[in-house]
């Protein structure tokens, strides 16, 4: 056994320990929000640290192979994803702390919860093993089904708990279901084992793993909020608190993202392709009755939660063209995972920043005349909009350029068309916004929060980093830009490889 | 890293317009400072103009990797047809700076006004279909922007409405875009997005060349716009303020010829070519609609966007007639024209000033109260009805030649339709400018030094390029014949 692997479980032990400490300092009075959200911030960012001490090379490494009998890998994938997901623990404690602050009935178990659920979901990456990825999904999910209903006084997180709750816990039955299928198909859970199974033995009949391989894809279908598996996200989208839904749209996503591409890269023969020919009605359903859900939302947080059923119809697409080619649209899923997490990230981020000073400034009327008053903010909403939109000079043209140049590629032309007829929707309701903060003379605005502190800041940087990835390094050389974005999604995908 | 003149001719009121965002200068600083940018972008390009060389290649190529994973780079280059474009774009936008100085706009208005010029000519330089789509998308939010916040009446309606049907038709592009560079990749295994790379491609069929052909269409029939996607233009114009109508009927416009000449041609020769006559007839039926639709406007900017569709639906038909006459006079009316209604729409934001908004019948008598803007009205509408002694003269007649190049009736049909309108024009003028009536108009100042520079610039141009056409022809002739004999191969007969 080497000991020298620790150093790759290290973002996982100081994330783990953070949420262990921040549990057991909650109780004491007084540790109040603004304490414990340093405690920890200083965890993520120690995760974080320890996380990118690892990067830049492809490498893939199985610690404590002995010991967790070969069910986690540690690889420039994974690596890419807990980074994504760690920023985003860190954007929702800071801009969190500020929300949370500001209503008395969220206490500091919220920071323990979180940090469990960040977790959950570096787990989740790290895993290439069947029952230990259902215990790490159940881990993030379980935290944030609490984090939905914290706020007990309000029927709505209640409801949007328990609703959540109550529809998880079914896809998770349906997904440990597959599991023992797929076991009894092939004795064993190890997802590289499976595939070694079924190309070993093609004559057999594959009933079992097949039956098993739907039931897990409908669990995937209902965590990403695809058709016809996605009502429960507006509601819950909706009914919790604003960081906490942000948190679930931009990272939680990111995550399970994350975990299906790691399953769907693994050759698996025949379900692959069975899963495929859904996929692709799939995603065309996603894309049309997302974007039929968001044009007529009049709530921001609704709409927003609808546009991200949209955006996982895109990255469905590029789930369908991943048969015929594997490393470019993997590369644009990894890609579009990080301009989503950005855009969604710093849209939300702001949202709840905003609101956090008085809870119902919500709808899209709430903003009439908002450049007025904050022009800044105003203008990094929009660059925030213009992103998801897809509009040039914002790294959601370069995401969607390559998710679409993929299908072209691959064959799927139908879908690319779609894909551009959504975003054509989504022009509608994103620039609808931006109209209305510009367009209107100042409405009175009250307590809006003013531009100072770390929460904008780290906003802002978002924002400055959706127009970098957007126009690229052309004249600055040796500062990365799109090249290095794309060069480090290749990097992911080849590390899946190796090991 | 060296930038070259073409990057500092794009980029240069984009880093003004950030700076002065950013910096808390009042509104009046901004316009200077935002005027004074313009000029120096002007003389940069006079003296790309005087370095040009007389061949039909790209010149001032810039080159540099931008995503290199895709083949995607940062391409610019310039030739006879773009440089005049680009003079075109570096001339008027100051001498219209001139005309809007007075209006009390925001400090926004001005940075938007300079973002709108790195959009047009960072379109008219690139030579990437990625790079080309950037600008053409990013021009789109400046102008939202415009009109949005400094237009009038319904100007909210009015500016979803033009950006969601010009991205309507650009997104139709990028979907062809992708489609070729895709088409490249099959077949040459690399990938490029580069005009001089795409236009090998020979593994499409004719029926995938049609279809991207109007996806390239459609967004530039929609810029231009040509009938019948031209439903946004007449609210779009009358609720802009008036620098928003300036840039859109001018030069936006333009560019979406621009790009049907740039990239249209060369990619798709084949359907250029057989699809020339359907075009020529959308062009002499534009021609004709728009000018009836002129007729019967009451209000007198609402008439001049009518006009101006007609003659953009002429330099349609122009650019499809297949022959150099046609050609070379679609090229010289895309300048001819821009000045002329770019001059005639500051001349009626100058009335709508300080009358407000009015009909023709409401106007009338202004020649005794302003005397230098009768005769910068008459001047352009000279030029728009083709005057001899005007650039519009020598476009008009030189586009009615290619029609007749092209198919007698047609050129009849055209010629005729023009003379009636040039006429109509006079009555217009007449009605408005000269004929004495009891309309109240004692609130309307002549045009003050900065506007009689501006407007007398122009029409100085105007007379210049008229008398001796030779002097800018000459720059874009070997350029046309490179269009016609080696890439759409239909010969020349000139």
């Amino acid at each position: 056994m080497k000991y020298d692997d620790i150093i790759y479980l290290l973002p996982l032990i100081s994330v783990g320990t953070g949420a262990v400490v921040l549990m057991l300092l909650s109780p004491i009075k007084s540790f109040n929000i603004s304490k414990l959200s340093w405690v920890a911030l200083f965890f993520l960012i120690l995760s974080f640290i320890t996380n990118a001490l690892n990067f830049g090379e492809v490498y893939s490494v199985t610690p404590f192979a002995h010991l967790f009998s070969s069910m986690f890998v540690i690889d420039t994938f994974s690596g890419y994803f807990t980074s994504i997901i760690i920023a985003g623990g860190i954007v929702t404690v800071l801009v969190g702390t500020h929300y949370f602050d500001k209503s008395d009935m969220l206490r500091g178990e919220i920071f323990s919860l979180l940090l469990f659920s960040v977790f959950g979901m570096i787990l989740l990456v790290e895993t290439k093993e069947l029952f230990s990825s259902f215990i790490a999904l159940e881990i993030a999910s379980i935290s944030i089904y609490i984090l939905v209903g914290f706020q007990k006084n309000y029927t709505r997180r209640v409801e949007g708990s328990f609703r959540y709750l109550i529809l998880g816990s079914m896809a998770s039955i349906m997904f440990l279901l597959g599991i023992v299928l797929i076991y009894a198909g092939t004795k064993s859970t190890n997802i590289i084992e499976i595939s070694n199974y079924l190309a070993s033995h093609k004559s057999q009949d594959m009933t079992l793993v097949i039956t098993g391989g739907m039931l897990i894809l409908i669990t995937f279908l209902f965590k990403i909020a695809a058709f016809p598996f996605q009502n429960w996200s507006m509601d819950v989208y909706d009914g919790a608190p604003l960081p906490i839904t942000a948190f679930m749209a931009s990272t939680f996503k990111v995550a399970i993202f994350g975990f299906i591409l790691r399953f769907i890269l693994v050759d698996f023969h025949e379900l692959k392709n069975a899963w495929s020919d859904i996929l692709f009605y799939v995603a065309i359903l996603t894309m049309l009755y997302g974007s039929f859900l968001a044009v007529f939302q009049t709530s921001l947080k609704r709409m927003l939660a609808a546009s991200s059923i949209v955006h996982t119809g895109y990255l469905l697409i590029a789930f369908v063209s991943i048969n015929s080619i594997g490393e470019s649209a993997a590369t644009s899923i990894i890609f579009y995972l990080i301009a989503y997490f950005l855009s969604s990230m710093g849209a939300f981020g702001m949202l709840s920043y905003i609101a956090s000073d008085d809870h119902l400034r919500v709808t899209y009327e709430d903003f009439r005349g908002f450049s007025h008053i904050r022009p800044y903010m105003a203008a990094m909403m929009s660059i925030f909009m213009l992103s998801l939109a897809g509009i040039p000079s914002t790294i959601g043209f370069i995401g969607k350029f390559y998710i679409f140049v993929g299908a072209i590629e691959s064959g799927y032309t139908l879908l690319a068309v779609i894909g551009i007829l959504a975003t054509f929707i989504s022009v509608y309701y994103y620039f609808k916004l931006i109209a209305l903060m510009y367009f209107y003379p100042s409405s009175e605005m009250t307590n809006v929060p003013p531009l100072k502190g770390i929460p904008p800041l780290i906003i802002a940087v978002m924002a400055v980093l959706i127009i970098w990835g957007g126009v690229g390094n052309t004249l600055i050389s040796y500062f990365p830009g799109i090249d290095f974005l794309i060069d480090t999604a290749k990097f992911a995908y080849q590390s899946l490889f190796i090991g | 890293m060296d930038i070259g003149l073409l990057s500092f001719i794009i980029f240069l009121p984009l880093v003004v317009s950030f700076i002065l965002l950013i910096l808390p200068v009042d509104m009046k600083v901004t316009r200077n400072i935002a005027f004074a940018t313009t000029v120096v972008v002007f003389l940069l390009s006079l003296s790309i103009f005087f370095q040009f060389r007389l061949t039909d290649y790209m010149q001032f190529r810039e080159f540099h990797p931008w995503i290199t994973s895709y083949g995607i780079y940062y391409s610019l280059g310039v030739d006879g047809f773009s440089m005049i474009i680009l003079m075109l774009i570096t001339t008027l936008i100051p001498l219209g700076y001139l005309f809007l100085w007075k209006t009390k706009k925001a400090k926004g208005y001005w940075a938007s006004m300079l973002l709108i010029q790195t959009g047009v000519t960072g379109a008219l330089l690139s030579l990437d279909l990625v790079l080309f789509y950037f600008f053409w998308e990013s021009m789109l939010l400046p102008v939202f922007m415009i009109i949005g916040i400094y237009g009038t009446g319904n100007r909210i309606f009015s500016t979803l409405k033009i950006t969601i049907y010009t991205i309507m038709g650009s997104l139709f592009m990028l979907v062809s875009i992708l489609y070729l560079g895709v088409a490249f990749y099959n077949e040459f295994g690399v990938w490029s997005f580069q005009l001089s790379d795409l236009v090998q491609i020979t593994i499409l069929s004719n029926l995938q060349r049609t279809l991207l052909f109007f996806g390239f269409m459609i967004a530039f029939a929609i810029k231009i716009p040509i009938f019948p996607f031209h439903t946004w233009l007449m609210q779009t114009y009358s609720n802009s303020p008036t620098g928003g109508v300036f840039i859109l009927s001018a030069i936006m416009a333009k560019l979406g010829i621009y790009g049907i000449v740039r990239f249209v041609l060369p990619l798709f020769p084949h359907q250029y070519v057989e699809f020339a006559p359907y075009f020529v007839g959308l062009g002499v039926f534009g021609l004709i609609y728009f000018g009836i639709a002129a007729l019967m406007q009451q209000n007198i900017k609402r008439m001049f966007a009518y006009s101006s569709a007609s003659h953009l639906a002429f330099i349609t038909a122009g650019i499809f007639s297949l022959n150099a006459y046609g050609m070379t006079g679609a090229a010289f009316l895309i300048v001819a024209h821009a000045m002329a209604t770019g001059g005639l729409f500051l001349l009626v934001g100058n009335l709508e000033y300080y009358l407000g908004i009015r009909t023709i019948s409401g106007l009338g008598g202004i020649a005794k109260k302003a005397p230098f803007l009768t005769v910068a009205f008459a001047l352009m509408l000279l030029c728009i009805v083709g005057l001899p002694g005007t650039n519009g003269f020598v476009s008009e007649l030189l586009i009615i030649l290619g029609l007749f190049q092209y198919n007698h009736y047609v050129g009849v049909i055209s010629a005729l339709t023009v003379l009636v309108a040039a006429s109509f024009m006079f009555w217009l003028f007449q009605r408005a400018i000269l004929v004495k009536t009891n309309n109240d108009i004692s609130e309307l100042k002549d045009l003050d030094k900065k506007e009689i520079f501006g407007i007398f610039g122009l029409g100085a141009v105007i007379i210049a390029m008229g008398i001796y056409p030779h002097w800018f022809l000459y720059k874009i002739e070997p350029t046309i014949q490179h269009y016609l004999l080696d890439i759409l191969k239909v010969g020349v007969a000139s």
